[in-house]
């Protein structure tokens, strides 16, 4: 049995008194592909952060790859190298090109030079297929092409984790799948996957595991066939009809 | 290769002159009273004003005599031919001004040059400036390359007024981003002890901080510490302009959305790298406005040396009308110095407009 892509065990999370994730244990293997829902301020965002440190947990454990994320920052930078990050809002550096958001962290964290980490960035951008706009600013973009500059800026870190918040949650509608297409890809590829997402068709087609999550617990995890079509808990009934119903 | 689009200037509806006039100023019978009024009015100042300043002035050098004989009472700028170089170059050699001269025309030519946008990266703007400053610093001072030694109380006028102001900009910027990190800090002593100092000299008027450390400090500091007192006040000028420089930054890193240092530290960006590439630049795009009015007061508070002693380009300008064949000419020599300020501090703020129209288009 190979170690497990990311384990946590017994983690909590305080924001002041606030106890906004309660008991997490999760093991996700490496290639695996899980999906996380649940209502909004659940915990999804904080459990996702937690995992590259942009959040700090108060007990139990996470390990990235073996490696335990603790107050060691040499642990903490090499777990942030291997899991990349999506965000709802794409976070894109706004003054710098697309080219130049997608070479900085390959030139000054992994220290590869200049020509070579552009070549890399540009075959990224073409497989994100917007190769034609690396010489523009991310504010001359649509949504839709910010947030697949933002995947493939975290791609050219040759990350082997990915994590997506909320990856279209601010797309227009008709944005959401040219960006959800390049996750399938990336899926299909075998890369370790964990995204925060309600869009419920990724999920069935690409999800080895849907995890549930309400009040800061794991309420119920189930390969996607299982869960839509026959959720065990009420909660995940109840929400599972919200999101259908709309 | 994007196509090239021509300019095509908007067309405007070709509007007659007298029409507009007409309905902008003379649309009722007290606006065209009024405007009659102050149309006259602002042309009897500007014929005085040319009338003085130009037509009846006398422009000759050592004309000092023709000026008080002279009866139509127009401006001596005789005062200015004569002794500009009391106001350029202060007390410094006669026989070494030129390299006042060239010192100035390098910092000129340096201020220029970091208005060029291929200069601004972390790295070639402080070497821009570094090396600008040093070159004044060994033309000036001499004692290198077979130039004469000049001491720094040989300095003065406008080469002194522009030494005062780089060295302080050139100590202080940086000085001030640090600042702006520790009160931002996440130990909370630190961030709160630094906001403390920053208050506390914010406080303090800047006349009092140069006489502190021009006056005080070498009473307190040990022998050998104290260096020479134009560095002494250049040091407390420098810890004023960072105080207040680093609030402006600190404004500028506040404006920052928190998801551009997330997505930084999600990449594996170190604390510098983010600092350095993402949160700096940013903001000081976010704080430009405020930035260049900083520099702006800077320049035009370097005066304040003159009451330590120094003589800076409006203690000059003083002086050189200051004898007792010049003193009738006090207001041309002031003319001409607030024209020297106003040609630096104009073009400072001309080129700081220019700047946020530039960092406006394409890259927010
Ligand atoms: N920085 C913070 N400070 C205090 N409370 C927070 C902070 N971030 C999130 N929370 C709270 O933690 C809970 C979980 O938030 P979050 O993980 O963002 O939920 P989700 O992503 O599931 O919508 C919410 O109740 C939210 O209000
Ligand atoms: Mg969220």
């Amino acid at each position: 049995m190979t170690e497990p892509a990311i384990r946590i065990a017994s983690m909590h999370k305080y924001y002041g008194s606030f106890h906004a994730l309660k008991d997490i244990n999760l093991e996700i293997a490496k290639g695996e592909k899980v999906v996380i829902c649940g209502p909004s301020g659940s915990g999804k965002s904080t459990l996702i952060r937690c995992i590259n440190r942009l959040e700090e947990h108060h007990s139990g454990v996470i390990e990235v790859n073996g490696t335990p994320l603790d107050d060691n920052v040499d642990n903490i930078d090499e777990i942030r190298r291997e899991a990349g990050m999506v965000f709802q809002n794409f976070n894109l550096f706004p003054h710098m090109t697309v080219l130049e958001n997608c070479t900085l962290a390959p030139v000054l964290a992994r220290k590869i030079d200049r020509g070579a980490a552009e070549e890399t960035a540009m075959r990224y951008l073409a497989r994100v297929k917007i190769p034609e706009q690396a010489h523009k600013y991310p504010g001359e973009l649509s949504g839709g092409q910010q947030q697949r500059v933002a995947i493939a800026r975290a791609l050219c870190m040759a990350p082997e984790i990915m994590l997506f918040d909320e990856p279209t949650s601010a797309l227009d509608p008709e944005m959401i799948s040219e960006v959800l297409d390049v996750m399938v890809g990336l899926a299909e590829e075998g890369m370790t996957m964990v995204c925060v997402t309600h869009e419920m068709g990724f999920a069935r087609q690409v999800a080895d595991r849907v995890i549930f999550m309400a009040e800061g617990q794991i309420i119920e995890q189930a390969p996607p066939d299982q869960f839509f079509d026959n959720p065990q808990n009420e909660r995940t009934r109840t929400f599972l009809s919200q999101i259908v119903g709309h | 290769m994007p196509a090239h689009h021509p300019v095509i200037p908007a067309e405007l509806p070709r509007q007659n002159v007298l029409t507009w006039l007409r309905s902008r100023y003379f649309a009722t019978r007290r606006d065209a009273a009024v405007t009659i009024v102050f149309a006259a009015f602002v042309a009897w100042i500007l014929w005085s004003l040319i009338g003085w300043a130009l037509l009846d002035a006398t422009f000759a050098p050592n004309a000092g005599e023709v000026c008080r004989e002279d009866l139509h009472g127009g401006a001596c700028w005789s005062v200015v031919s004569t002794r500009w170089r009391i106001v350029l170059f202060g007390l410094y050699p006669f026989e070494e001004q030129w390299r006042s001269a060239i010192a100035c025309i390098v910092m000129v030519i340096v201020a220029v040059l970091s208005c060029l946008p291929w200069f601004w990266s972390a790295k070639r703007l402080p070497l821009l400036w570094t090396a600008g400053f040093a070159i004044f610093y060994v033309l000036m001072r001499g004692g290198f390359f077979g130039l004469a030694e000049v001491t720094e109380q040989n300095w003065g006028g406008l080469s002194l007024t522009i030494f005062i102001f780089a060295a302080v900009s050139l100590l202080g910027m940086p000085l001030a981003i640090v600042f702006a990190l520790l009160r931002r800090s996440s130990l909370p002593w630190i961030a709160r002890t630094m906001a403390l100092v920053i208050d506390v000299i914010r406080s303090l008027p800047l006349l009092s901080i140069m006489f502190t450390f021009a006056i005080v400090l070498p009473f307190v500091l040990p022998e050998g510490l104290t260096g020479d007192k134009l560095y002494r006040v250049i040091v407390g000028y420098a810890l004023f302009f960072a105080c207040y420089q680093a609030e402006i930054i600190r404004g500028g890193m506040q404006a920052l959305p928190a998801g551009q240092e997330e997505a930084a530290k999600a990449l594996g960006l170190g604390y510098w790298h983010r600092i350095g590439y993402i949160i700096l630049p940013q903001a000081f795009r976010n704080a430009l406005p405020p930035t260049i009015n900083q520099f702006v007061i800077t320049f035009k508070e370097t005066s304040l040396v003159t009451i330590i002693g120094f003589f800076d380009v409006m203690a000059s300008g003083r002086a050189a009308s200051g004898t007792a064949d010049w003193n009738f000419a006090v207001v041309e020599m002031y003319v001409f110095v607030g024209l020297i300020f106003f040609v630096f501090v104009f073009s400072l703020s001309r080129y700081g407009a220019y700047l946020e129209r530039r960092l406006g288009v394409g890259r927010r």
